[in-house]
């Protein structure tokens, strides 16, 4: 039972670090980056090349960097330049993006899976319950707690974090009051990326490297997205633990149909609540 | 064109107009001297062409009646084929069972559409992705029904709707099939949109909470609209079911989704026929391109960032160029 938990946990952390960087790009830009999942892809297998020859940390360093370039200039090139479009517009051209990513990774590592080992220092297990547990899974959480919390720490206690959330209420307004609007996007959309990134690579030990594994996360972000109310720190937390466990005891009990569960409590709350969780009236 | 959104790319008066029966004869005529004339393979091309040109129609018809873009069309279409081949496994008579299977696919969408009639824009996309990816999920697990990744094959009896079984599956016959039932919905959507309820439809996507107000219930109508595209979808995949006689995962996949929204694109949706151009081009770009590169994917990519950005009426787009300028309106088609 504990054991299960734990799994959804790890599950549910990786989710809400890939949901909190579309939200934080959704609040300054008002547009979802169909891109997230791989980008989330190229930071995995970025971090994957650099780490079988120099090691896991650089690994995680590397992944974030190239994200961030990747993410400023998604800023740059792509949401600056259609801010005054239809969102659906940028949102279509995410997903062109999408495309030519998916293309880059398969192109550059094939379309083999491939497994990594985690760091000799995390690897092994302890006993949680009289049930051994890997150590790794445990930096997942840890690893994406870090994450998230710091970025809550930035967003609320710092000048730049304040700025952040005034952009993302009213960019007018803000920009009158003398925030520099123009610096922020590149400055989220380029961690919003990396997030994206540093979740692949930290994920990467846990489930395997394939040329799916992006569109199958930005499906699951997705979801916890429509869950939790689009644009909420707040909800995509909820329904990311929520996910988690719903899919950790849902292989184990009713393994055939677990993976319809997500998607299933995404029609609940829609019926139910169709904002989401904690979200906005849409 | 500069601020020219992809809502305002899906305005045009909603009347039958003699230049779309133009083009649509055009297009007859080039494919017919192609039947005469054209090799086995660029036939086949041309009858699948046409077969996904119907759900390119669909994702476009969604598009340009109520702005949704969807990037879960697969989702009905995979019904419409898993239906087709469920049928024939179980020995449901095929004219009867084929039927049925598009009045479930609408019930189904209707009853979808009342849930997700209520988000707009990104969110509907968003939930449309989720939702085509239930469905592939959904059809490569019920392994007892589906045979999950295996598929199922489909065996056409002897004779079906009055034509021999065999005629859906040779190029030429099923070429001539599709293409008739395209048109034929093509002109059933030219007629909705000049129909009562087809300007009702185009006031919600302008204005749902006016057309609240005046009393007309908008939710019904949405969902209905939504039901719509999807049934037509659902044609596209019975087609697909009868031609390739056999259906796998593979078709309710999200990139299949993809593929039919670019298609879409592609072809704008200035007028009706846009996707079905547009996924003429797609396939037979696609066929020219698998021999000079192997990168596909990223050609696409570029290209619906391309139209998007620089074309948002696709070929239709510049059809209405085209005419403005022939017909001495050049100013005023170019400046809008």
């Amino acid at each position: 039972m504990i054991i299960n938990a734990l799994n959804g946990l790890v599950y549910g952390s990786l989710l809400f670090v890939l949901a909190s960087g579309l939200v934080l790009v959704y609040g300054l830009r008002r547009v979802v980056n169909f891109a997230h999942g791989a980008f989330y892809m190229l930071g995995a297998y970025i971090g994957y090349s650099v780490a079988i020859h120099a090691g896991f940390l650089p690994g995680i360093v590397v992944a974030a960097a190239a994200l961030i370039a990747v993410g400023v200039a998604l800023d740059l090139v792509v949401f600056r330049k259609l801010a005054d479009r239809d969102p659906l517009v940028t949102v279509l051209v995410t997903f062109g993006v999408m495309l030519i990513l998916e293309d880059f990774v398969r192109t550059v590592w094939g379309t083999g899976n491939y497994a990594i080992d985690p760091p000799a220092l995390l690897s092994g297990v302890v006993q949680i319950a009289g049930a051994p547990f890997p150590i790794y899974r445990l930096f997942i959480v840890l690893a994406s707690a870090v994450m998230a919390g710091g970025m809550v720490i930035w967003l609320r206690y710092s000048r730049s974090g304040l700025w952040v959330r005034a952009a993302s209420h009213s960019p007018v307004v803000a920009a009158m009051c003398g925030v520099r609007t123009n610096v922020l996007g590149p400055l989220v959309v380029g961690l919003g990326a990396a997030f994206a990134g540093v979740a692949g690579i930290v994920a990467a030990p846990f489930l395997s490297l394939n040329p799916s594994m992006g569109a199958e996360i930005l499906v699951m972000s997705f979801v916890v997205s429509v869950i939790g109310g689009l644009g909420s720190f707040g909800g995509a937390f909820i329904s990311a633990m929520i996910l988690g466990q719903v899919q950790a005891f849902g292989v184990v009990y009713l393994p055939e149909i677990a993976a319809l569960f997500p998607f299933l409590l995404m029609a609940l709350v829609l019926v139910v609540r169709p904002q989401g969780i904690l979200g906005n009236k849409v | 064109m500069a601020n020219q959104t992809l809502a305002h790319s899906f305005r045009e008066s909603p009347i039958l107009r003699p230049s779309g029966l133009i083009v649509l004869a055009i297009l007859t005529a080039t494919v017919a001297i192609l039947t005469v004339t054209g090799s086995r393979i660029t036939l086949s091309l041309l009858a699948q062409a046409t077969i996904i040109s119907i759900l390119a129609l669909s994702v476009g018809f969604l598009a340009r009646t109520a702005d949704l873009i969807s990037f879960g069309h697969a989702a009905p279409f995979g019904l419409g084929a898993y239906g087709t081949a469920l049928v024939f496994q179980h020995g449901i008579p095929a004219e009867v069972g084929i039927w049925l299977v598009l009045v479930a696919v609408f019930a189904l969408f209707f009853l979808i559409g009342l849930v997700v009639g209520k988000l707009n824009g990104i969110a509907f996309s968003m939930l449309t992705l989720a939702l085509g990816q239930f469905f592939f999920v959904a059809i490569s697990k019920l392994r007892a029904i589906t045979s999950g990744a295996d598929g199922l094959t489909v065996s056409l009896p002897r004779s079906l709707f009055g034509l021999p079984g065999r005629t859906y599956q040779t190029p030429d016959g099923m070429f001539i099939i599709a293409a008739v039932i395209l048109a034929a919905l093509v002109i059933l959507i030219y007629l909705f949109e000049a129909s009562r309820t087809g300007r009702l439809a185009i006031g919600v996507r302008e204005n749902e909470e006016r057309v609240l107000f005046l009393g007309y219930r908008t939710k019904i109508l949405k969902a209905a609209v939504f039901a719509t595209s999807a049934t037509i979808a659902g044609v596209s995949g019975v087609l697909f079911a009868l031609y390739q006689g056999f259906v796998s995962p593979e078709i309710v996949h999200w990139s299949f989704s993809g593929n039919a929204l670019i298609m879409a694109i592609l072809g704008g949706s200035l007028a009706v026929w846009g996707p079905v151009a547009g996924a003429l081009v797609f396939f037979f770009l696609r066929e020219w391109l698998s021999d000079l590169t192997e990168h596909w994917l990223a050609v696409l990519g570029v290209i619906l960032i391309a139209v998007t950005v620089a074309w948002p009426g696709g070929m239709t787009g510049v059809a209405k160029v085209l005419r403005a300028r022939i017909s001495g309106r050049g100013r005023k088609g170019g400046g809008k």
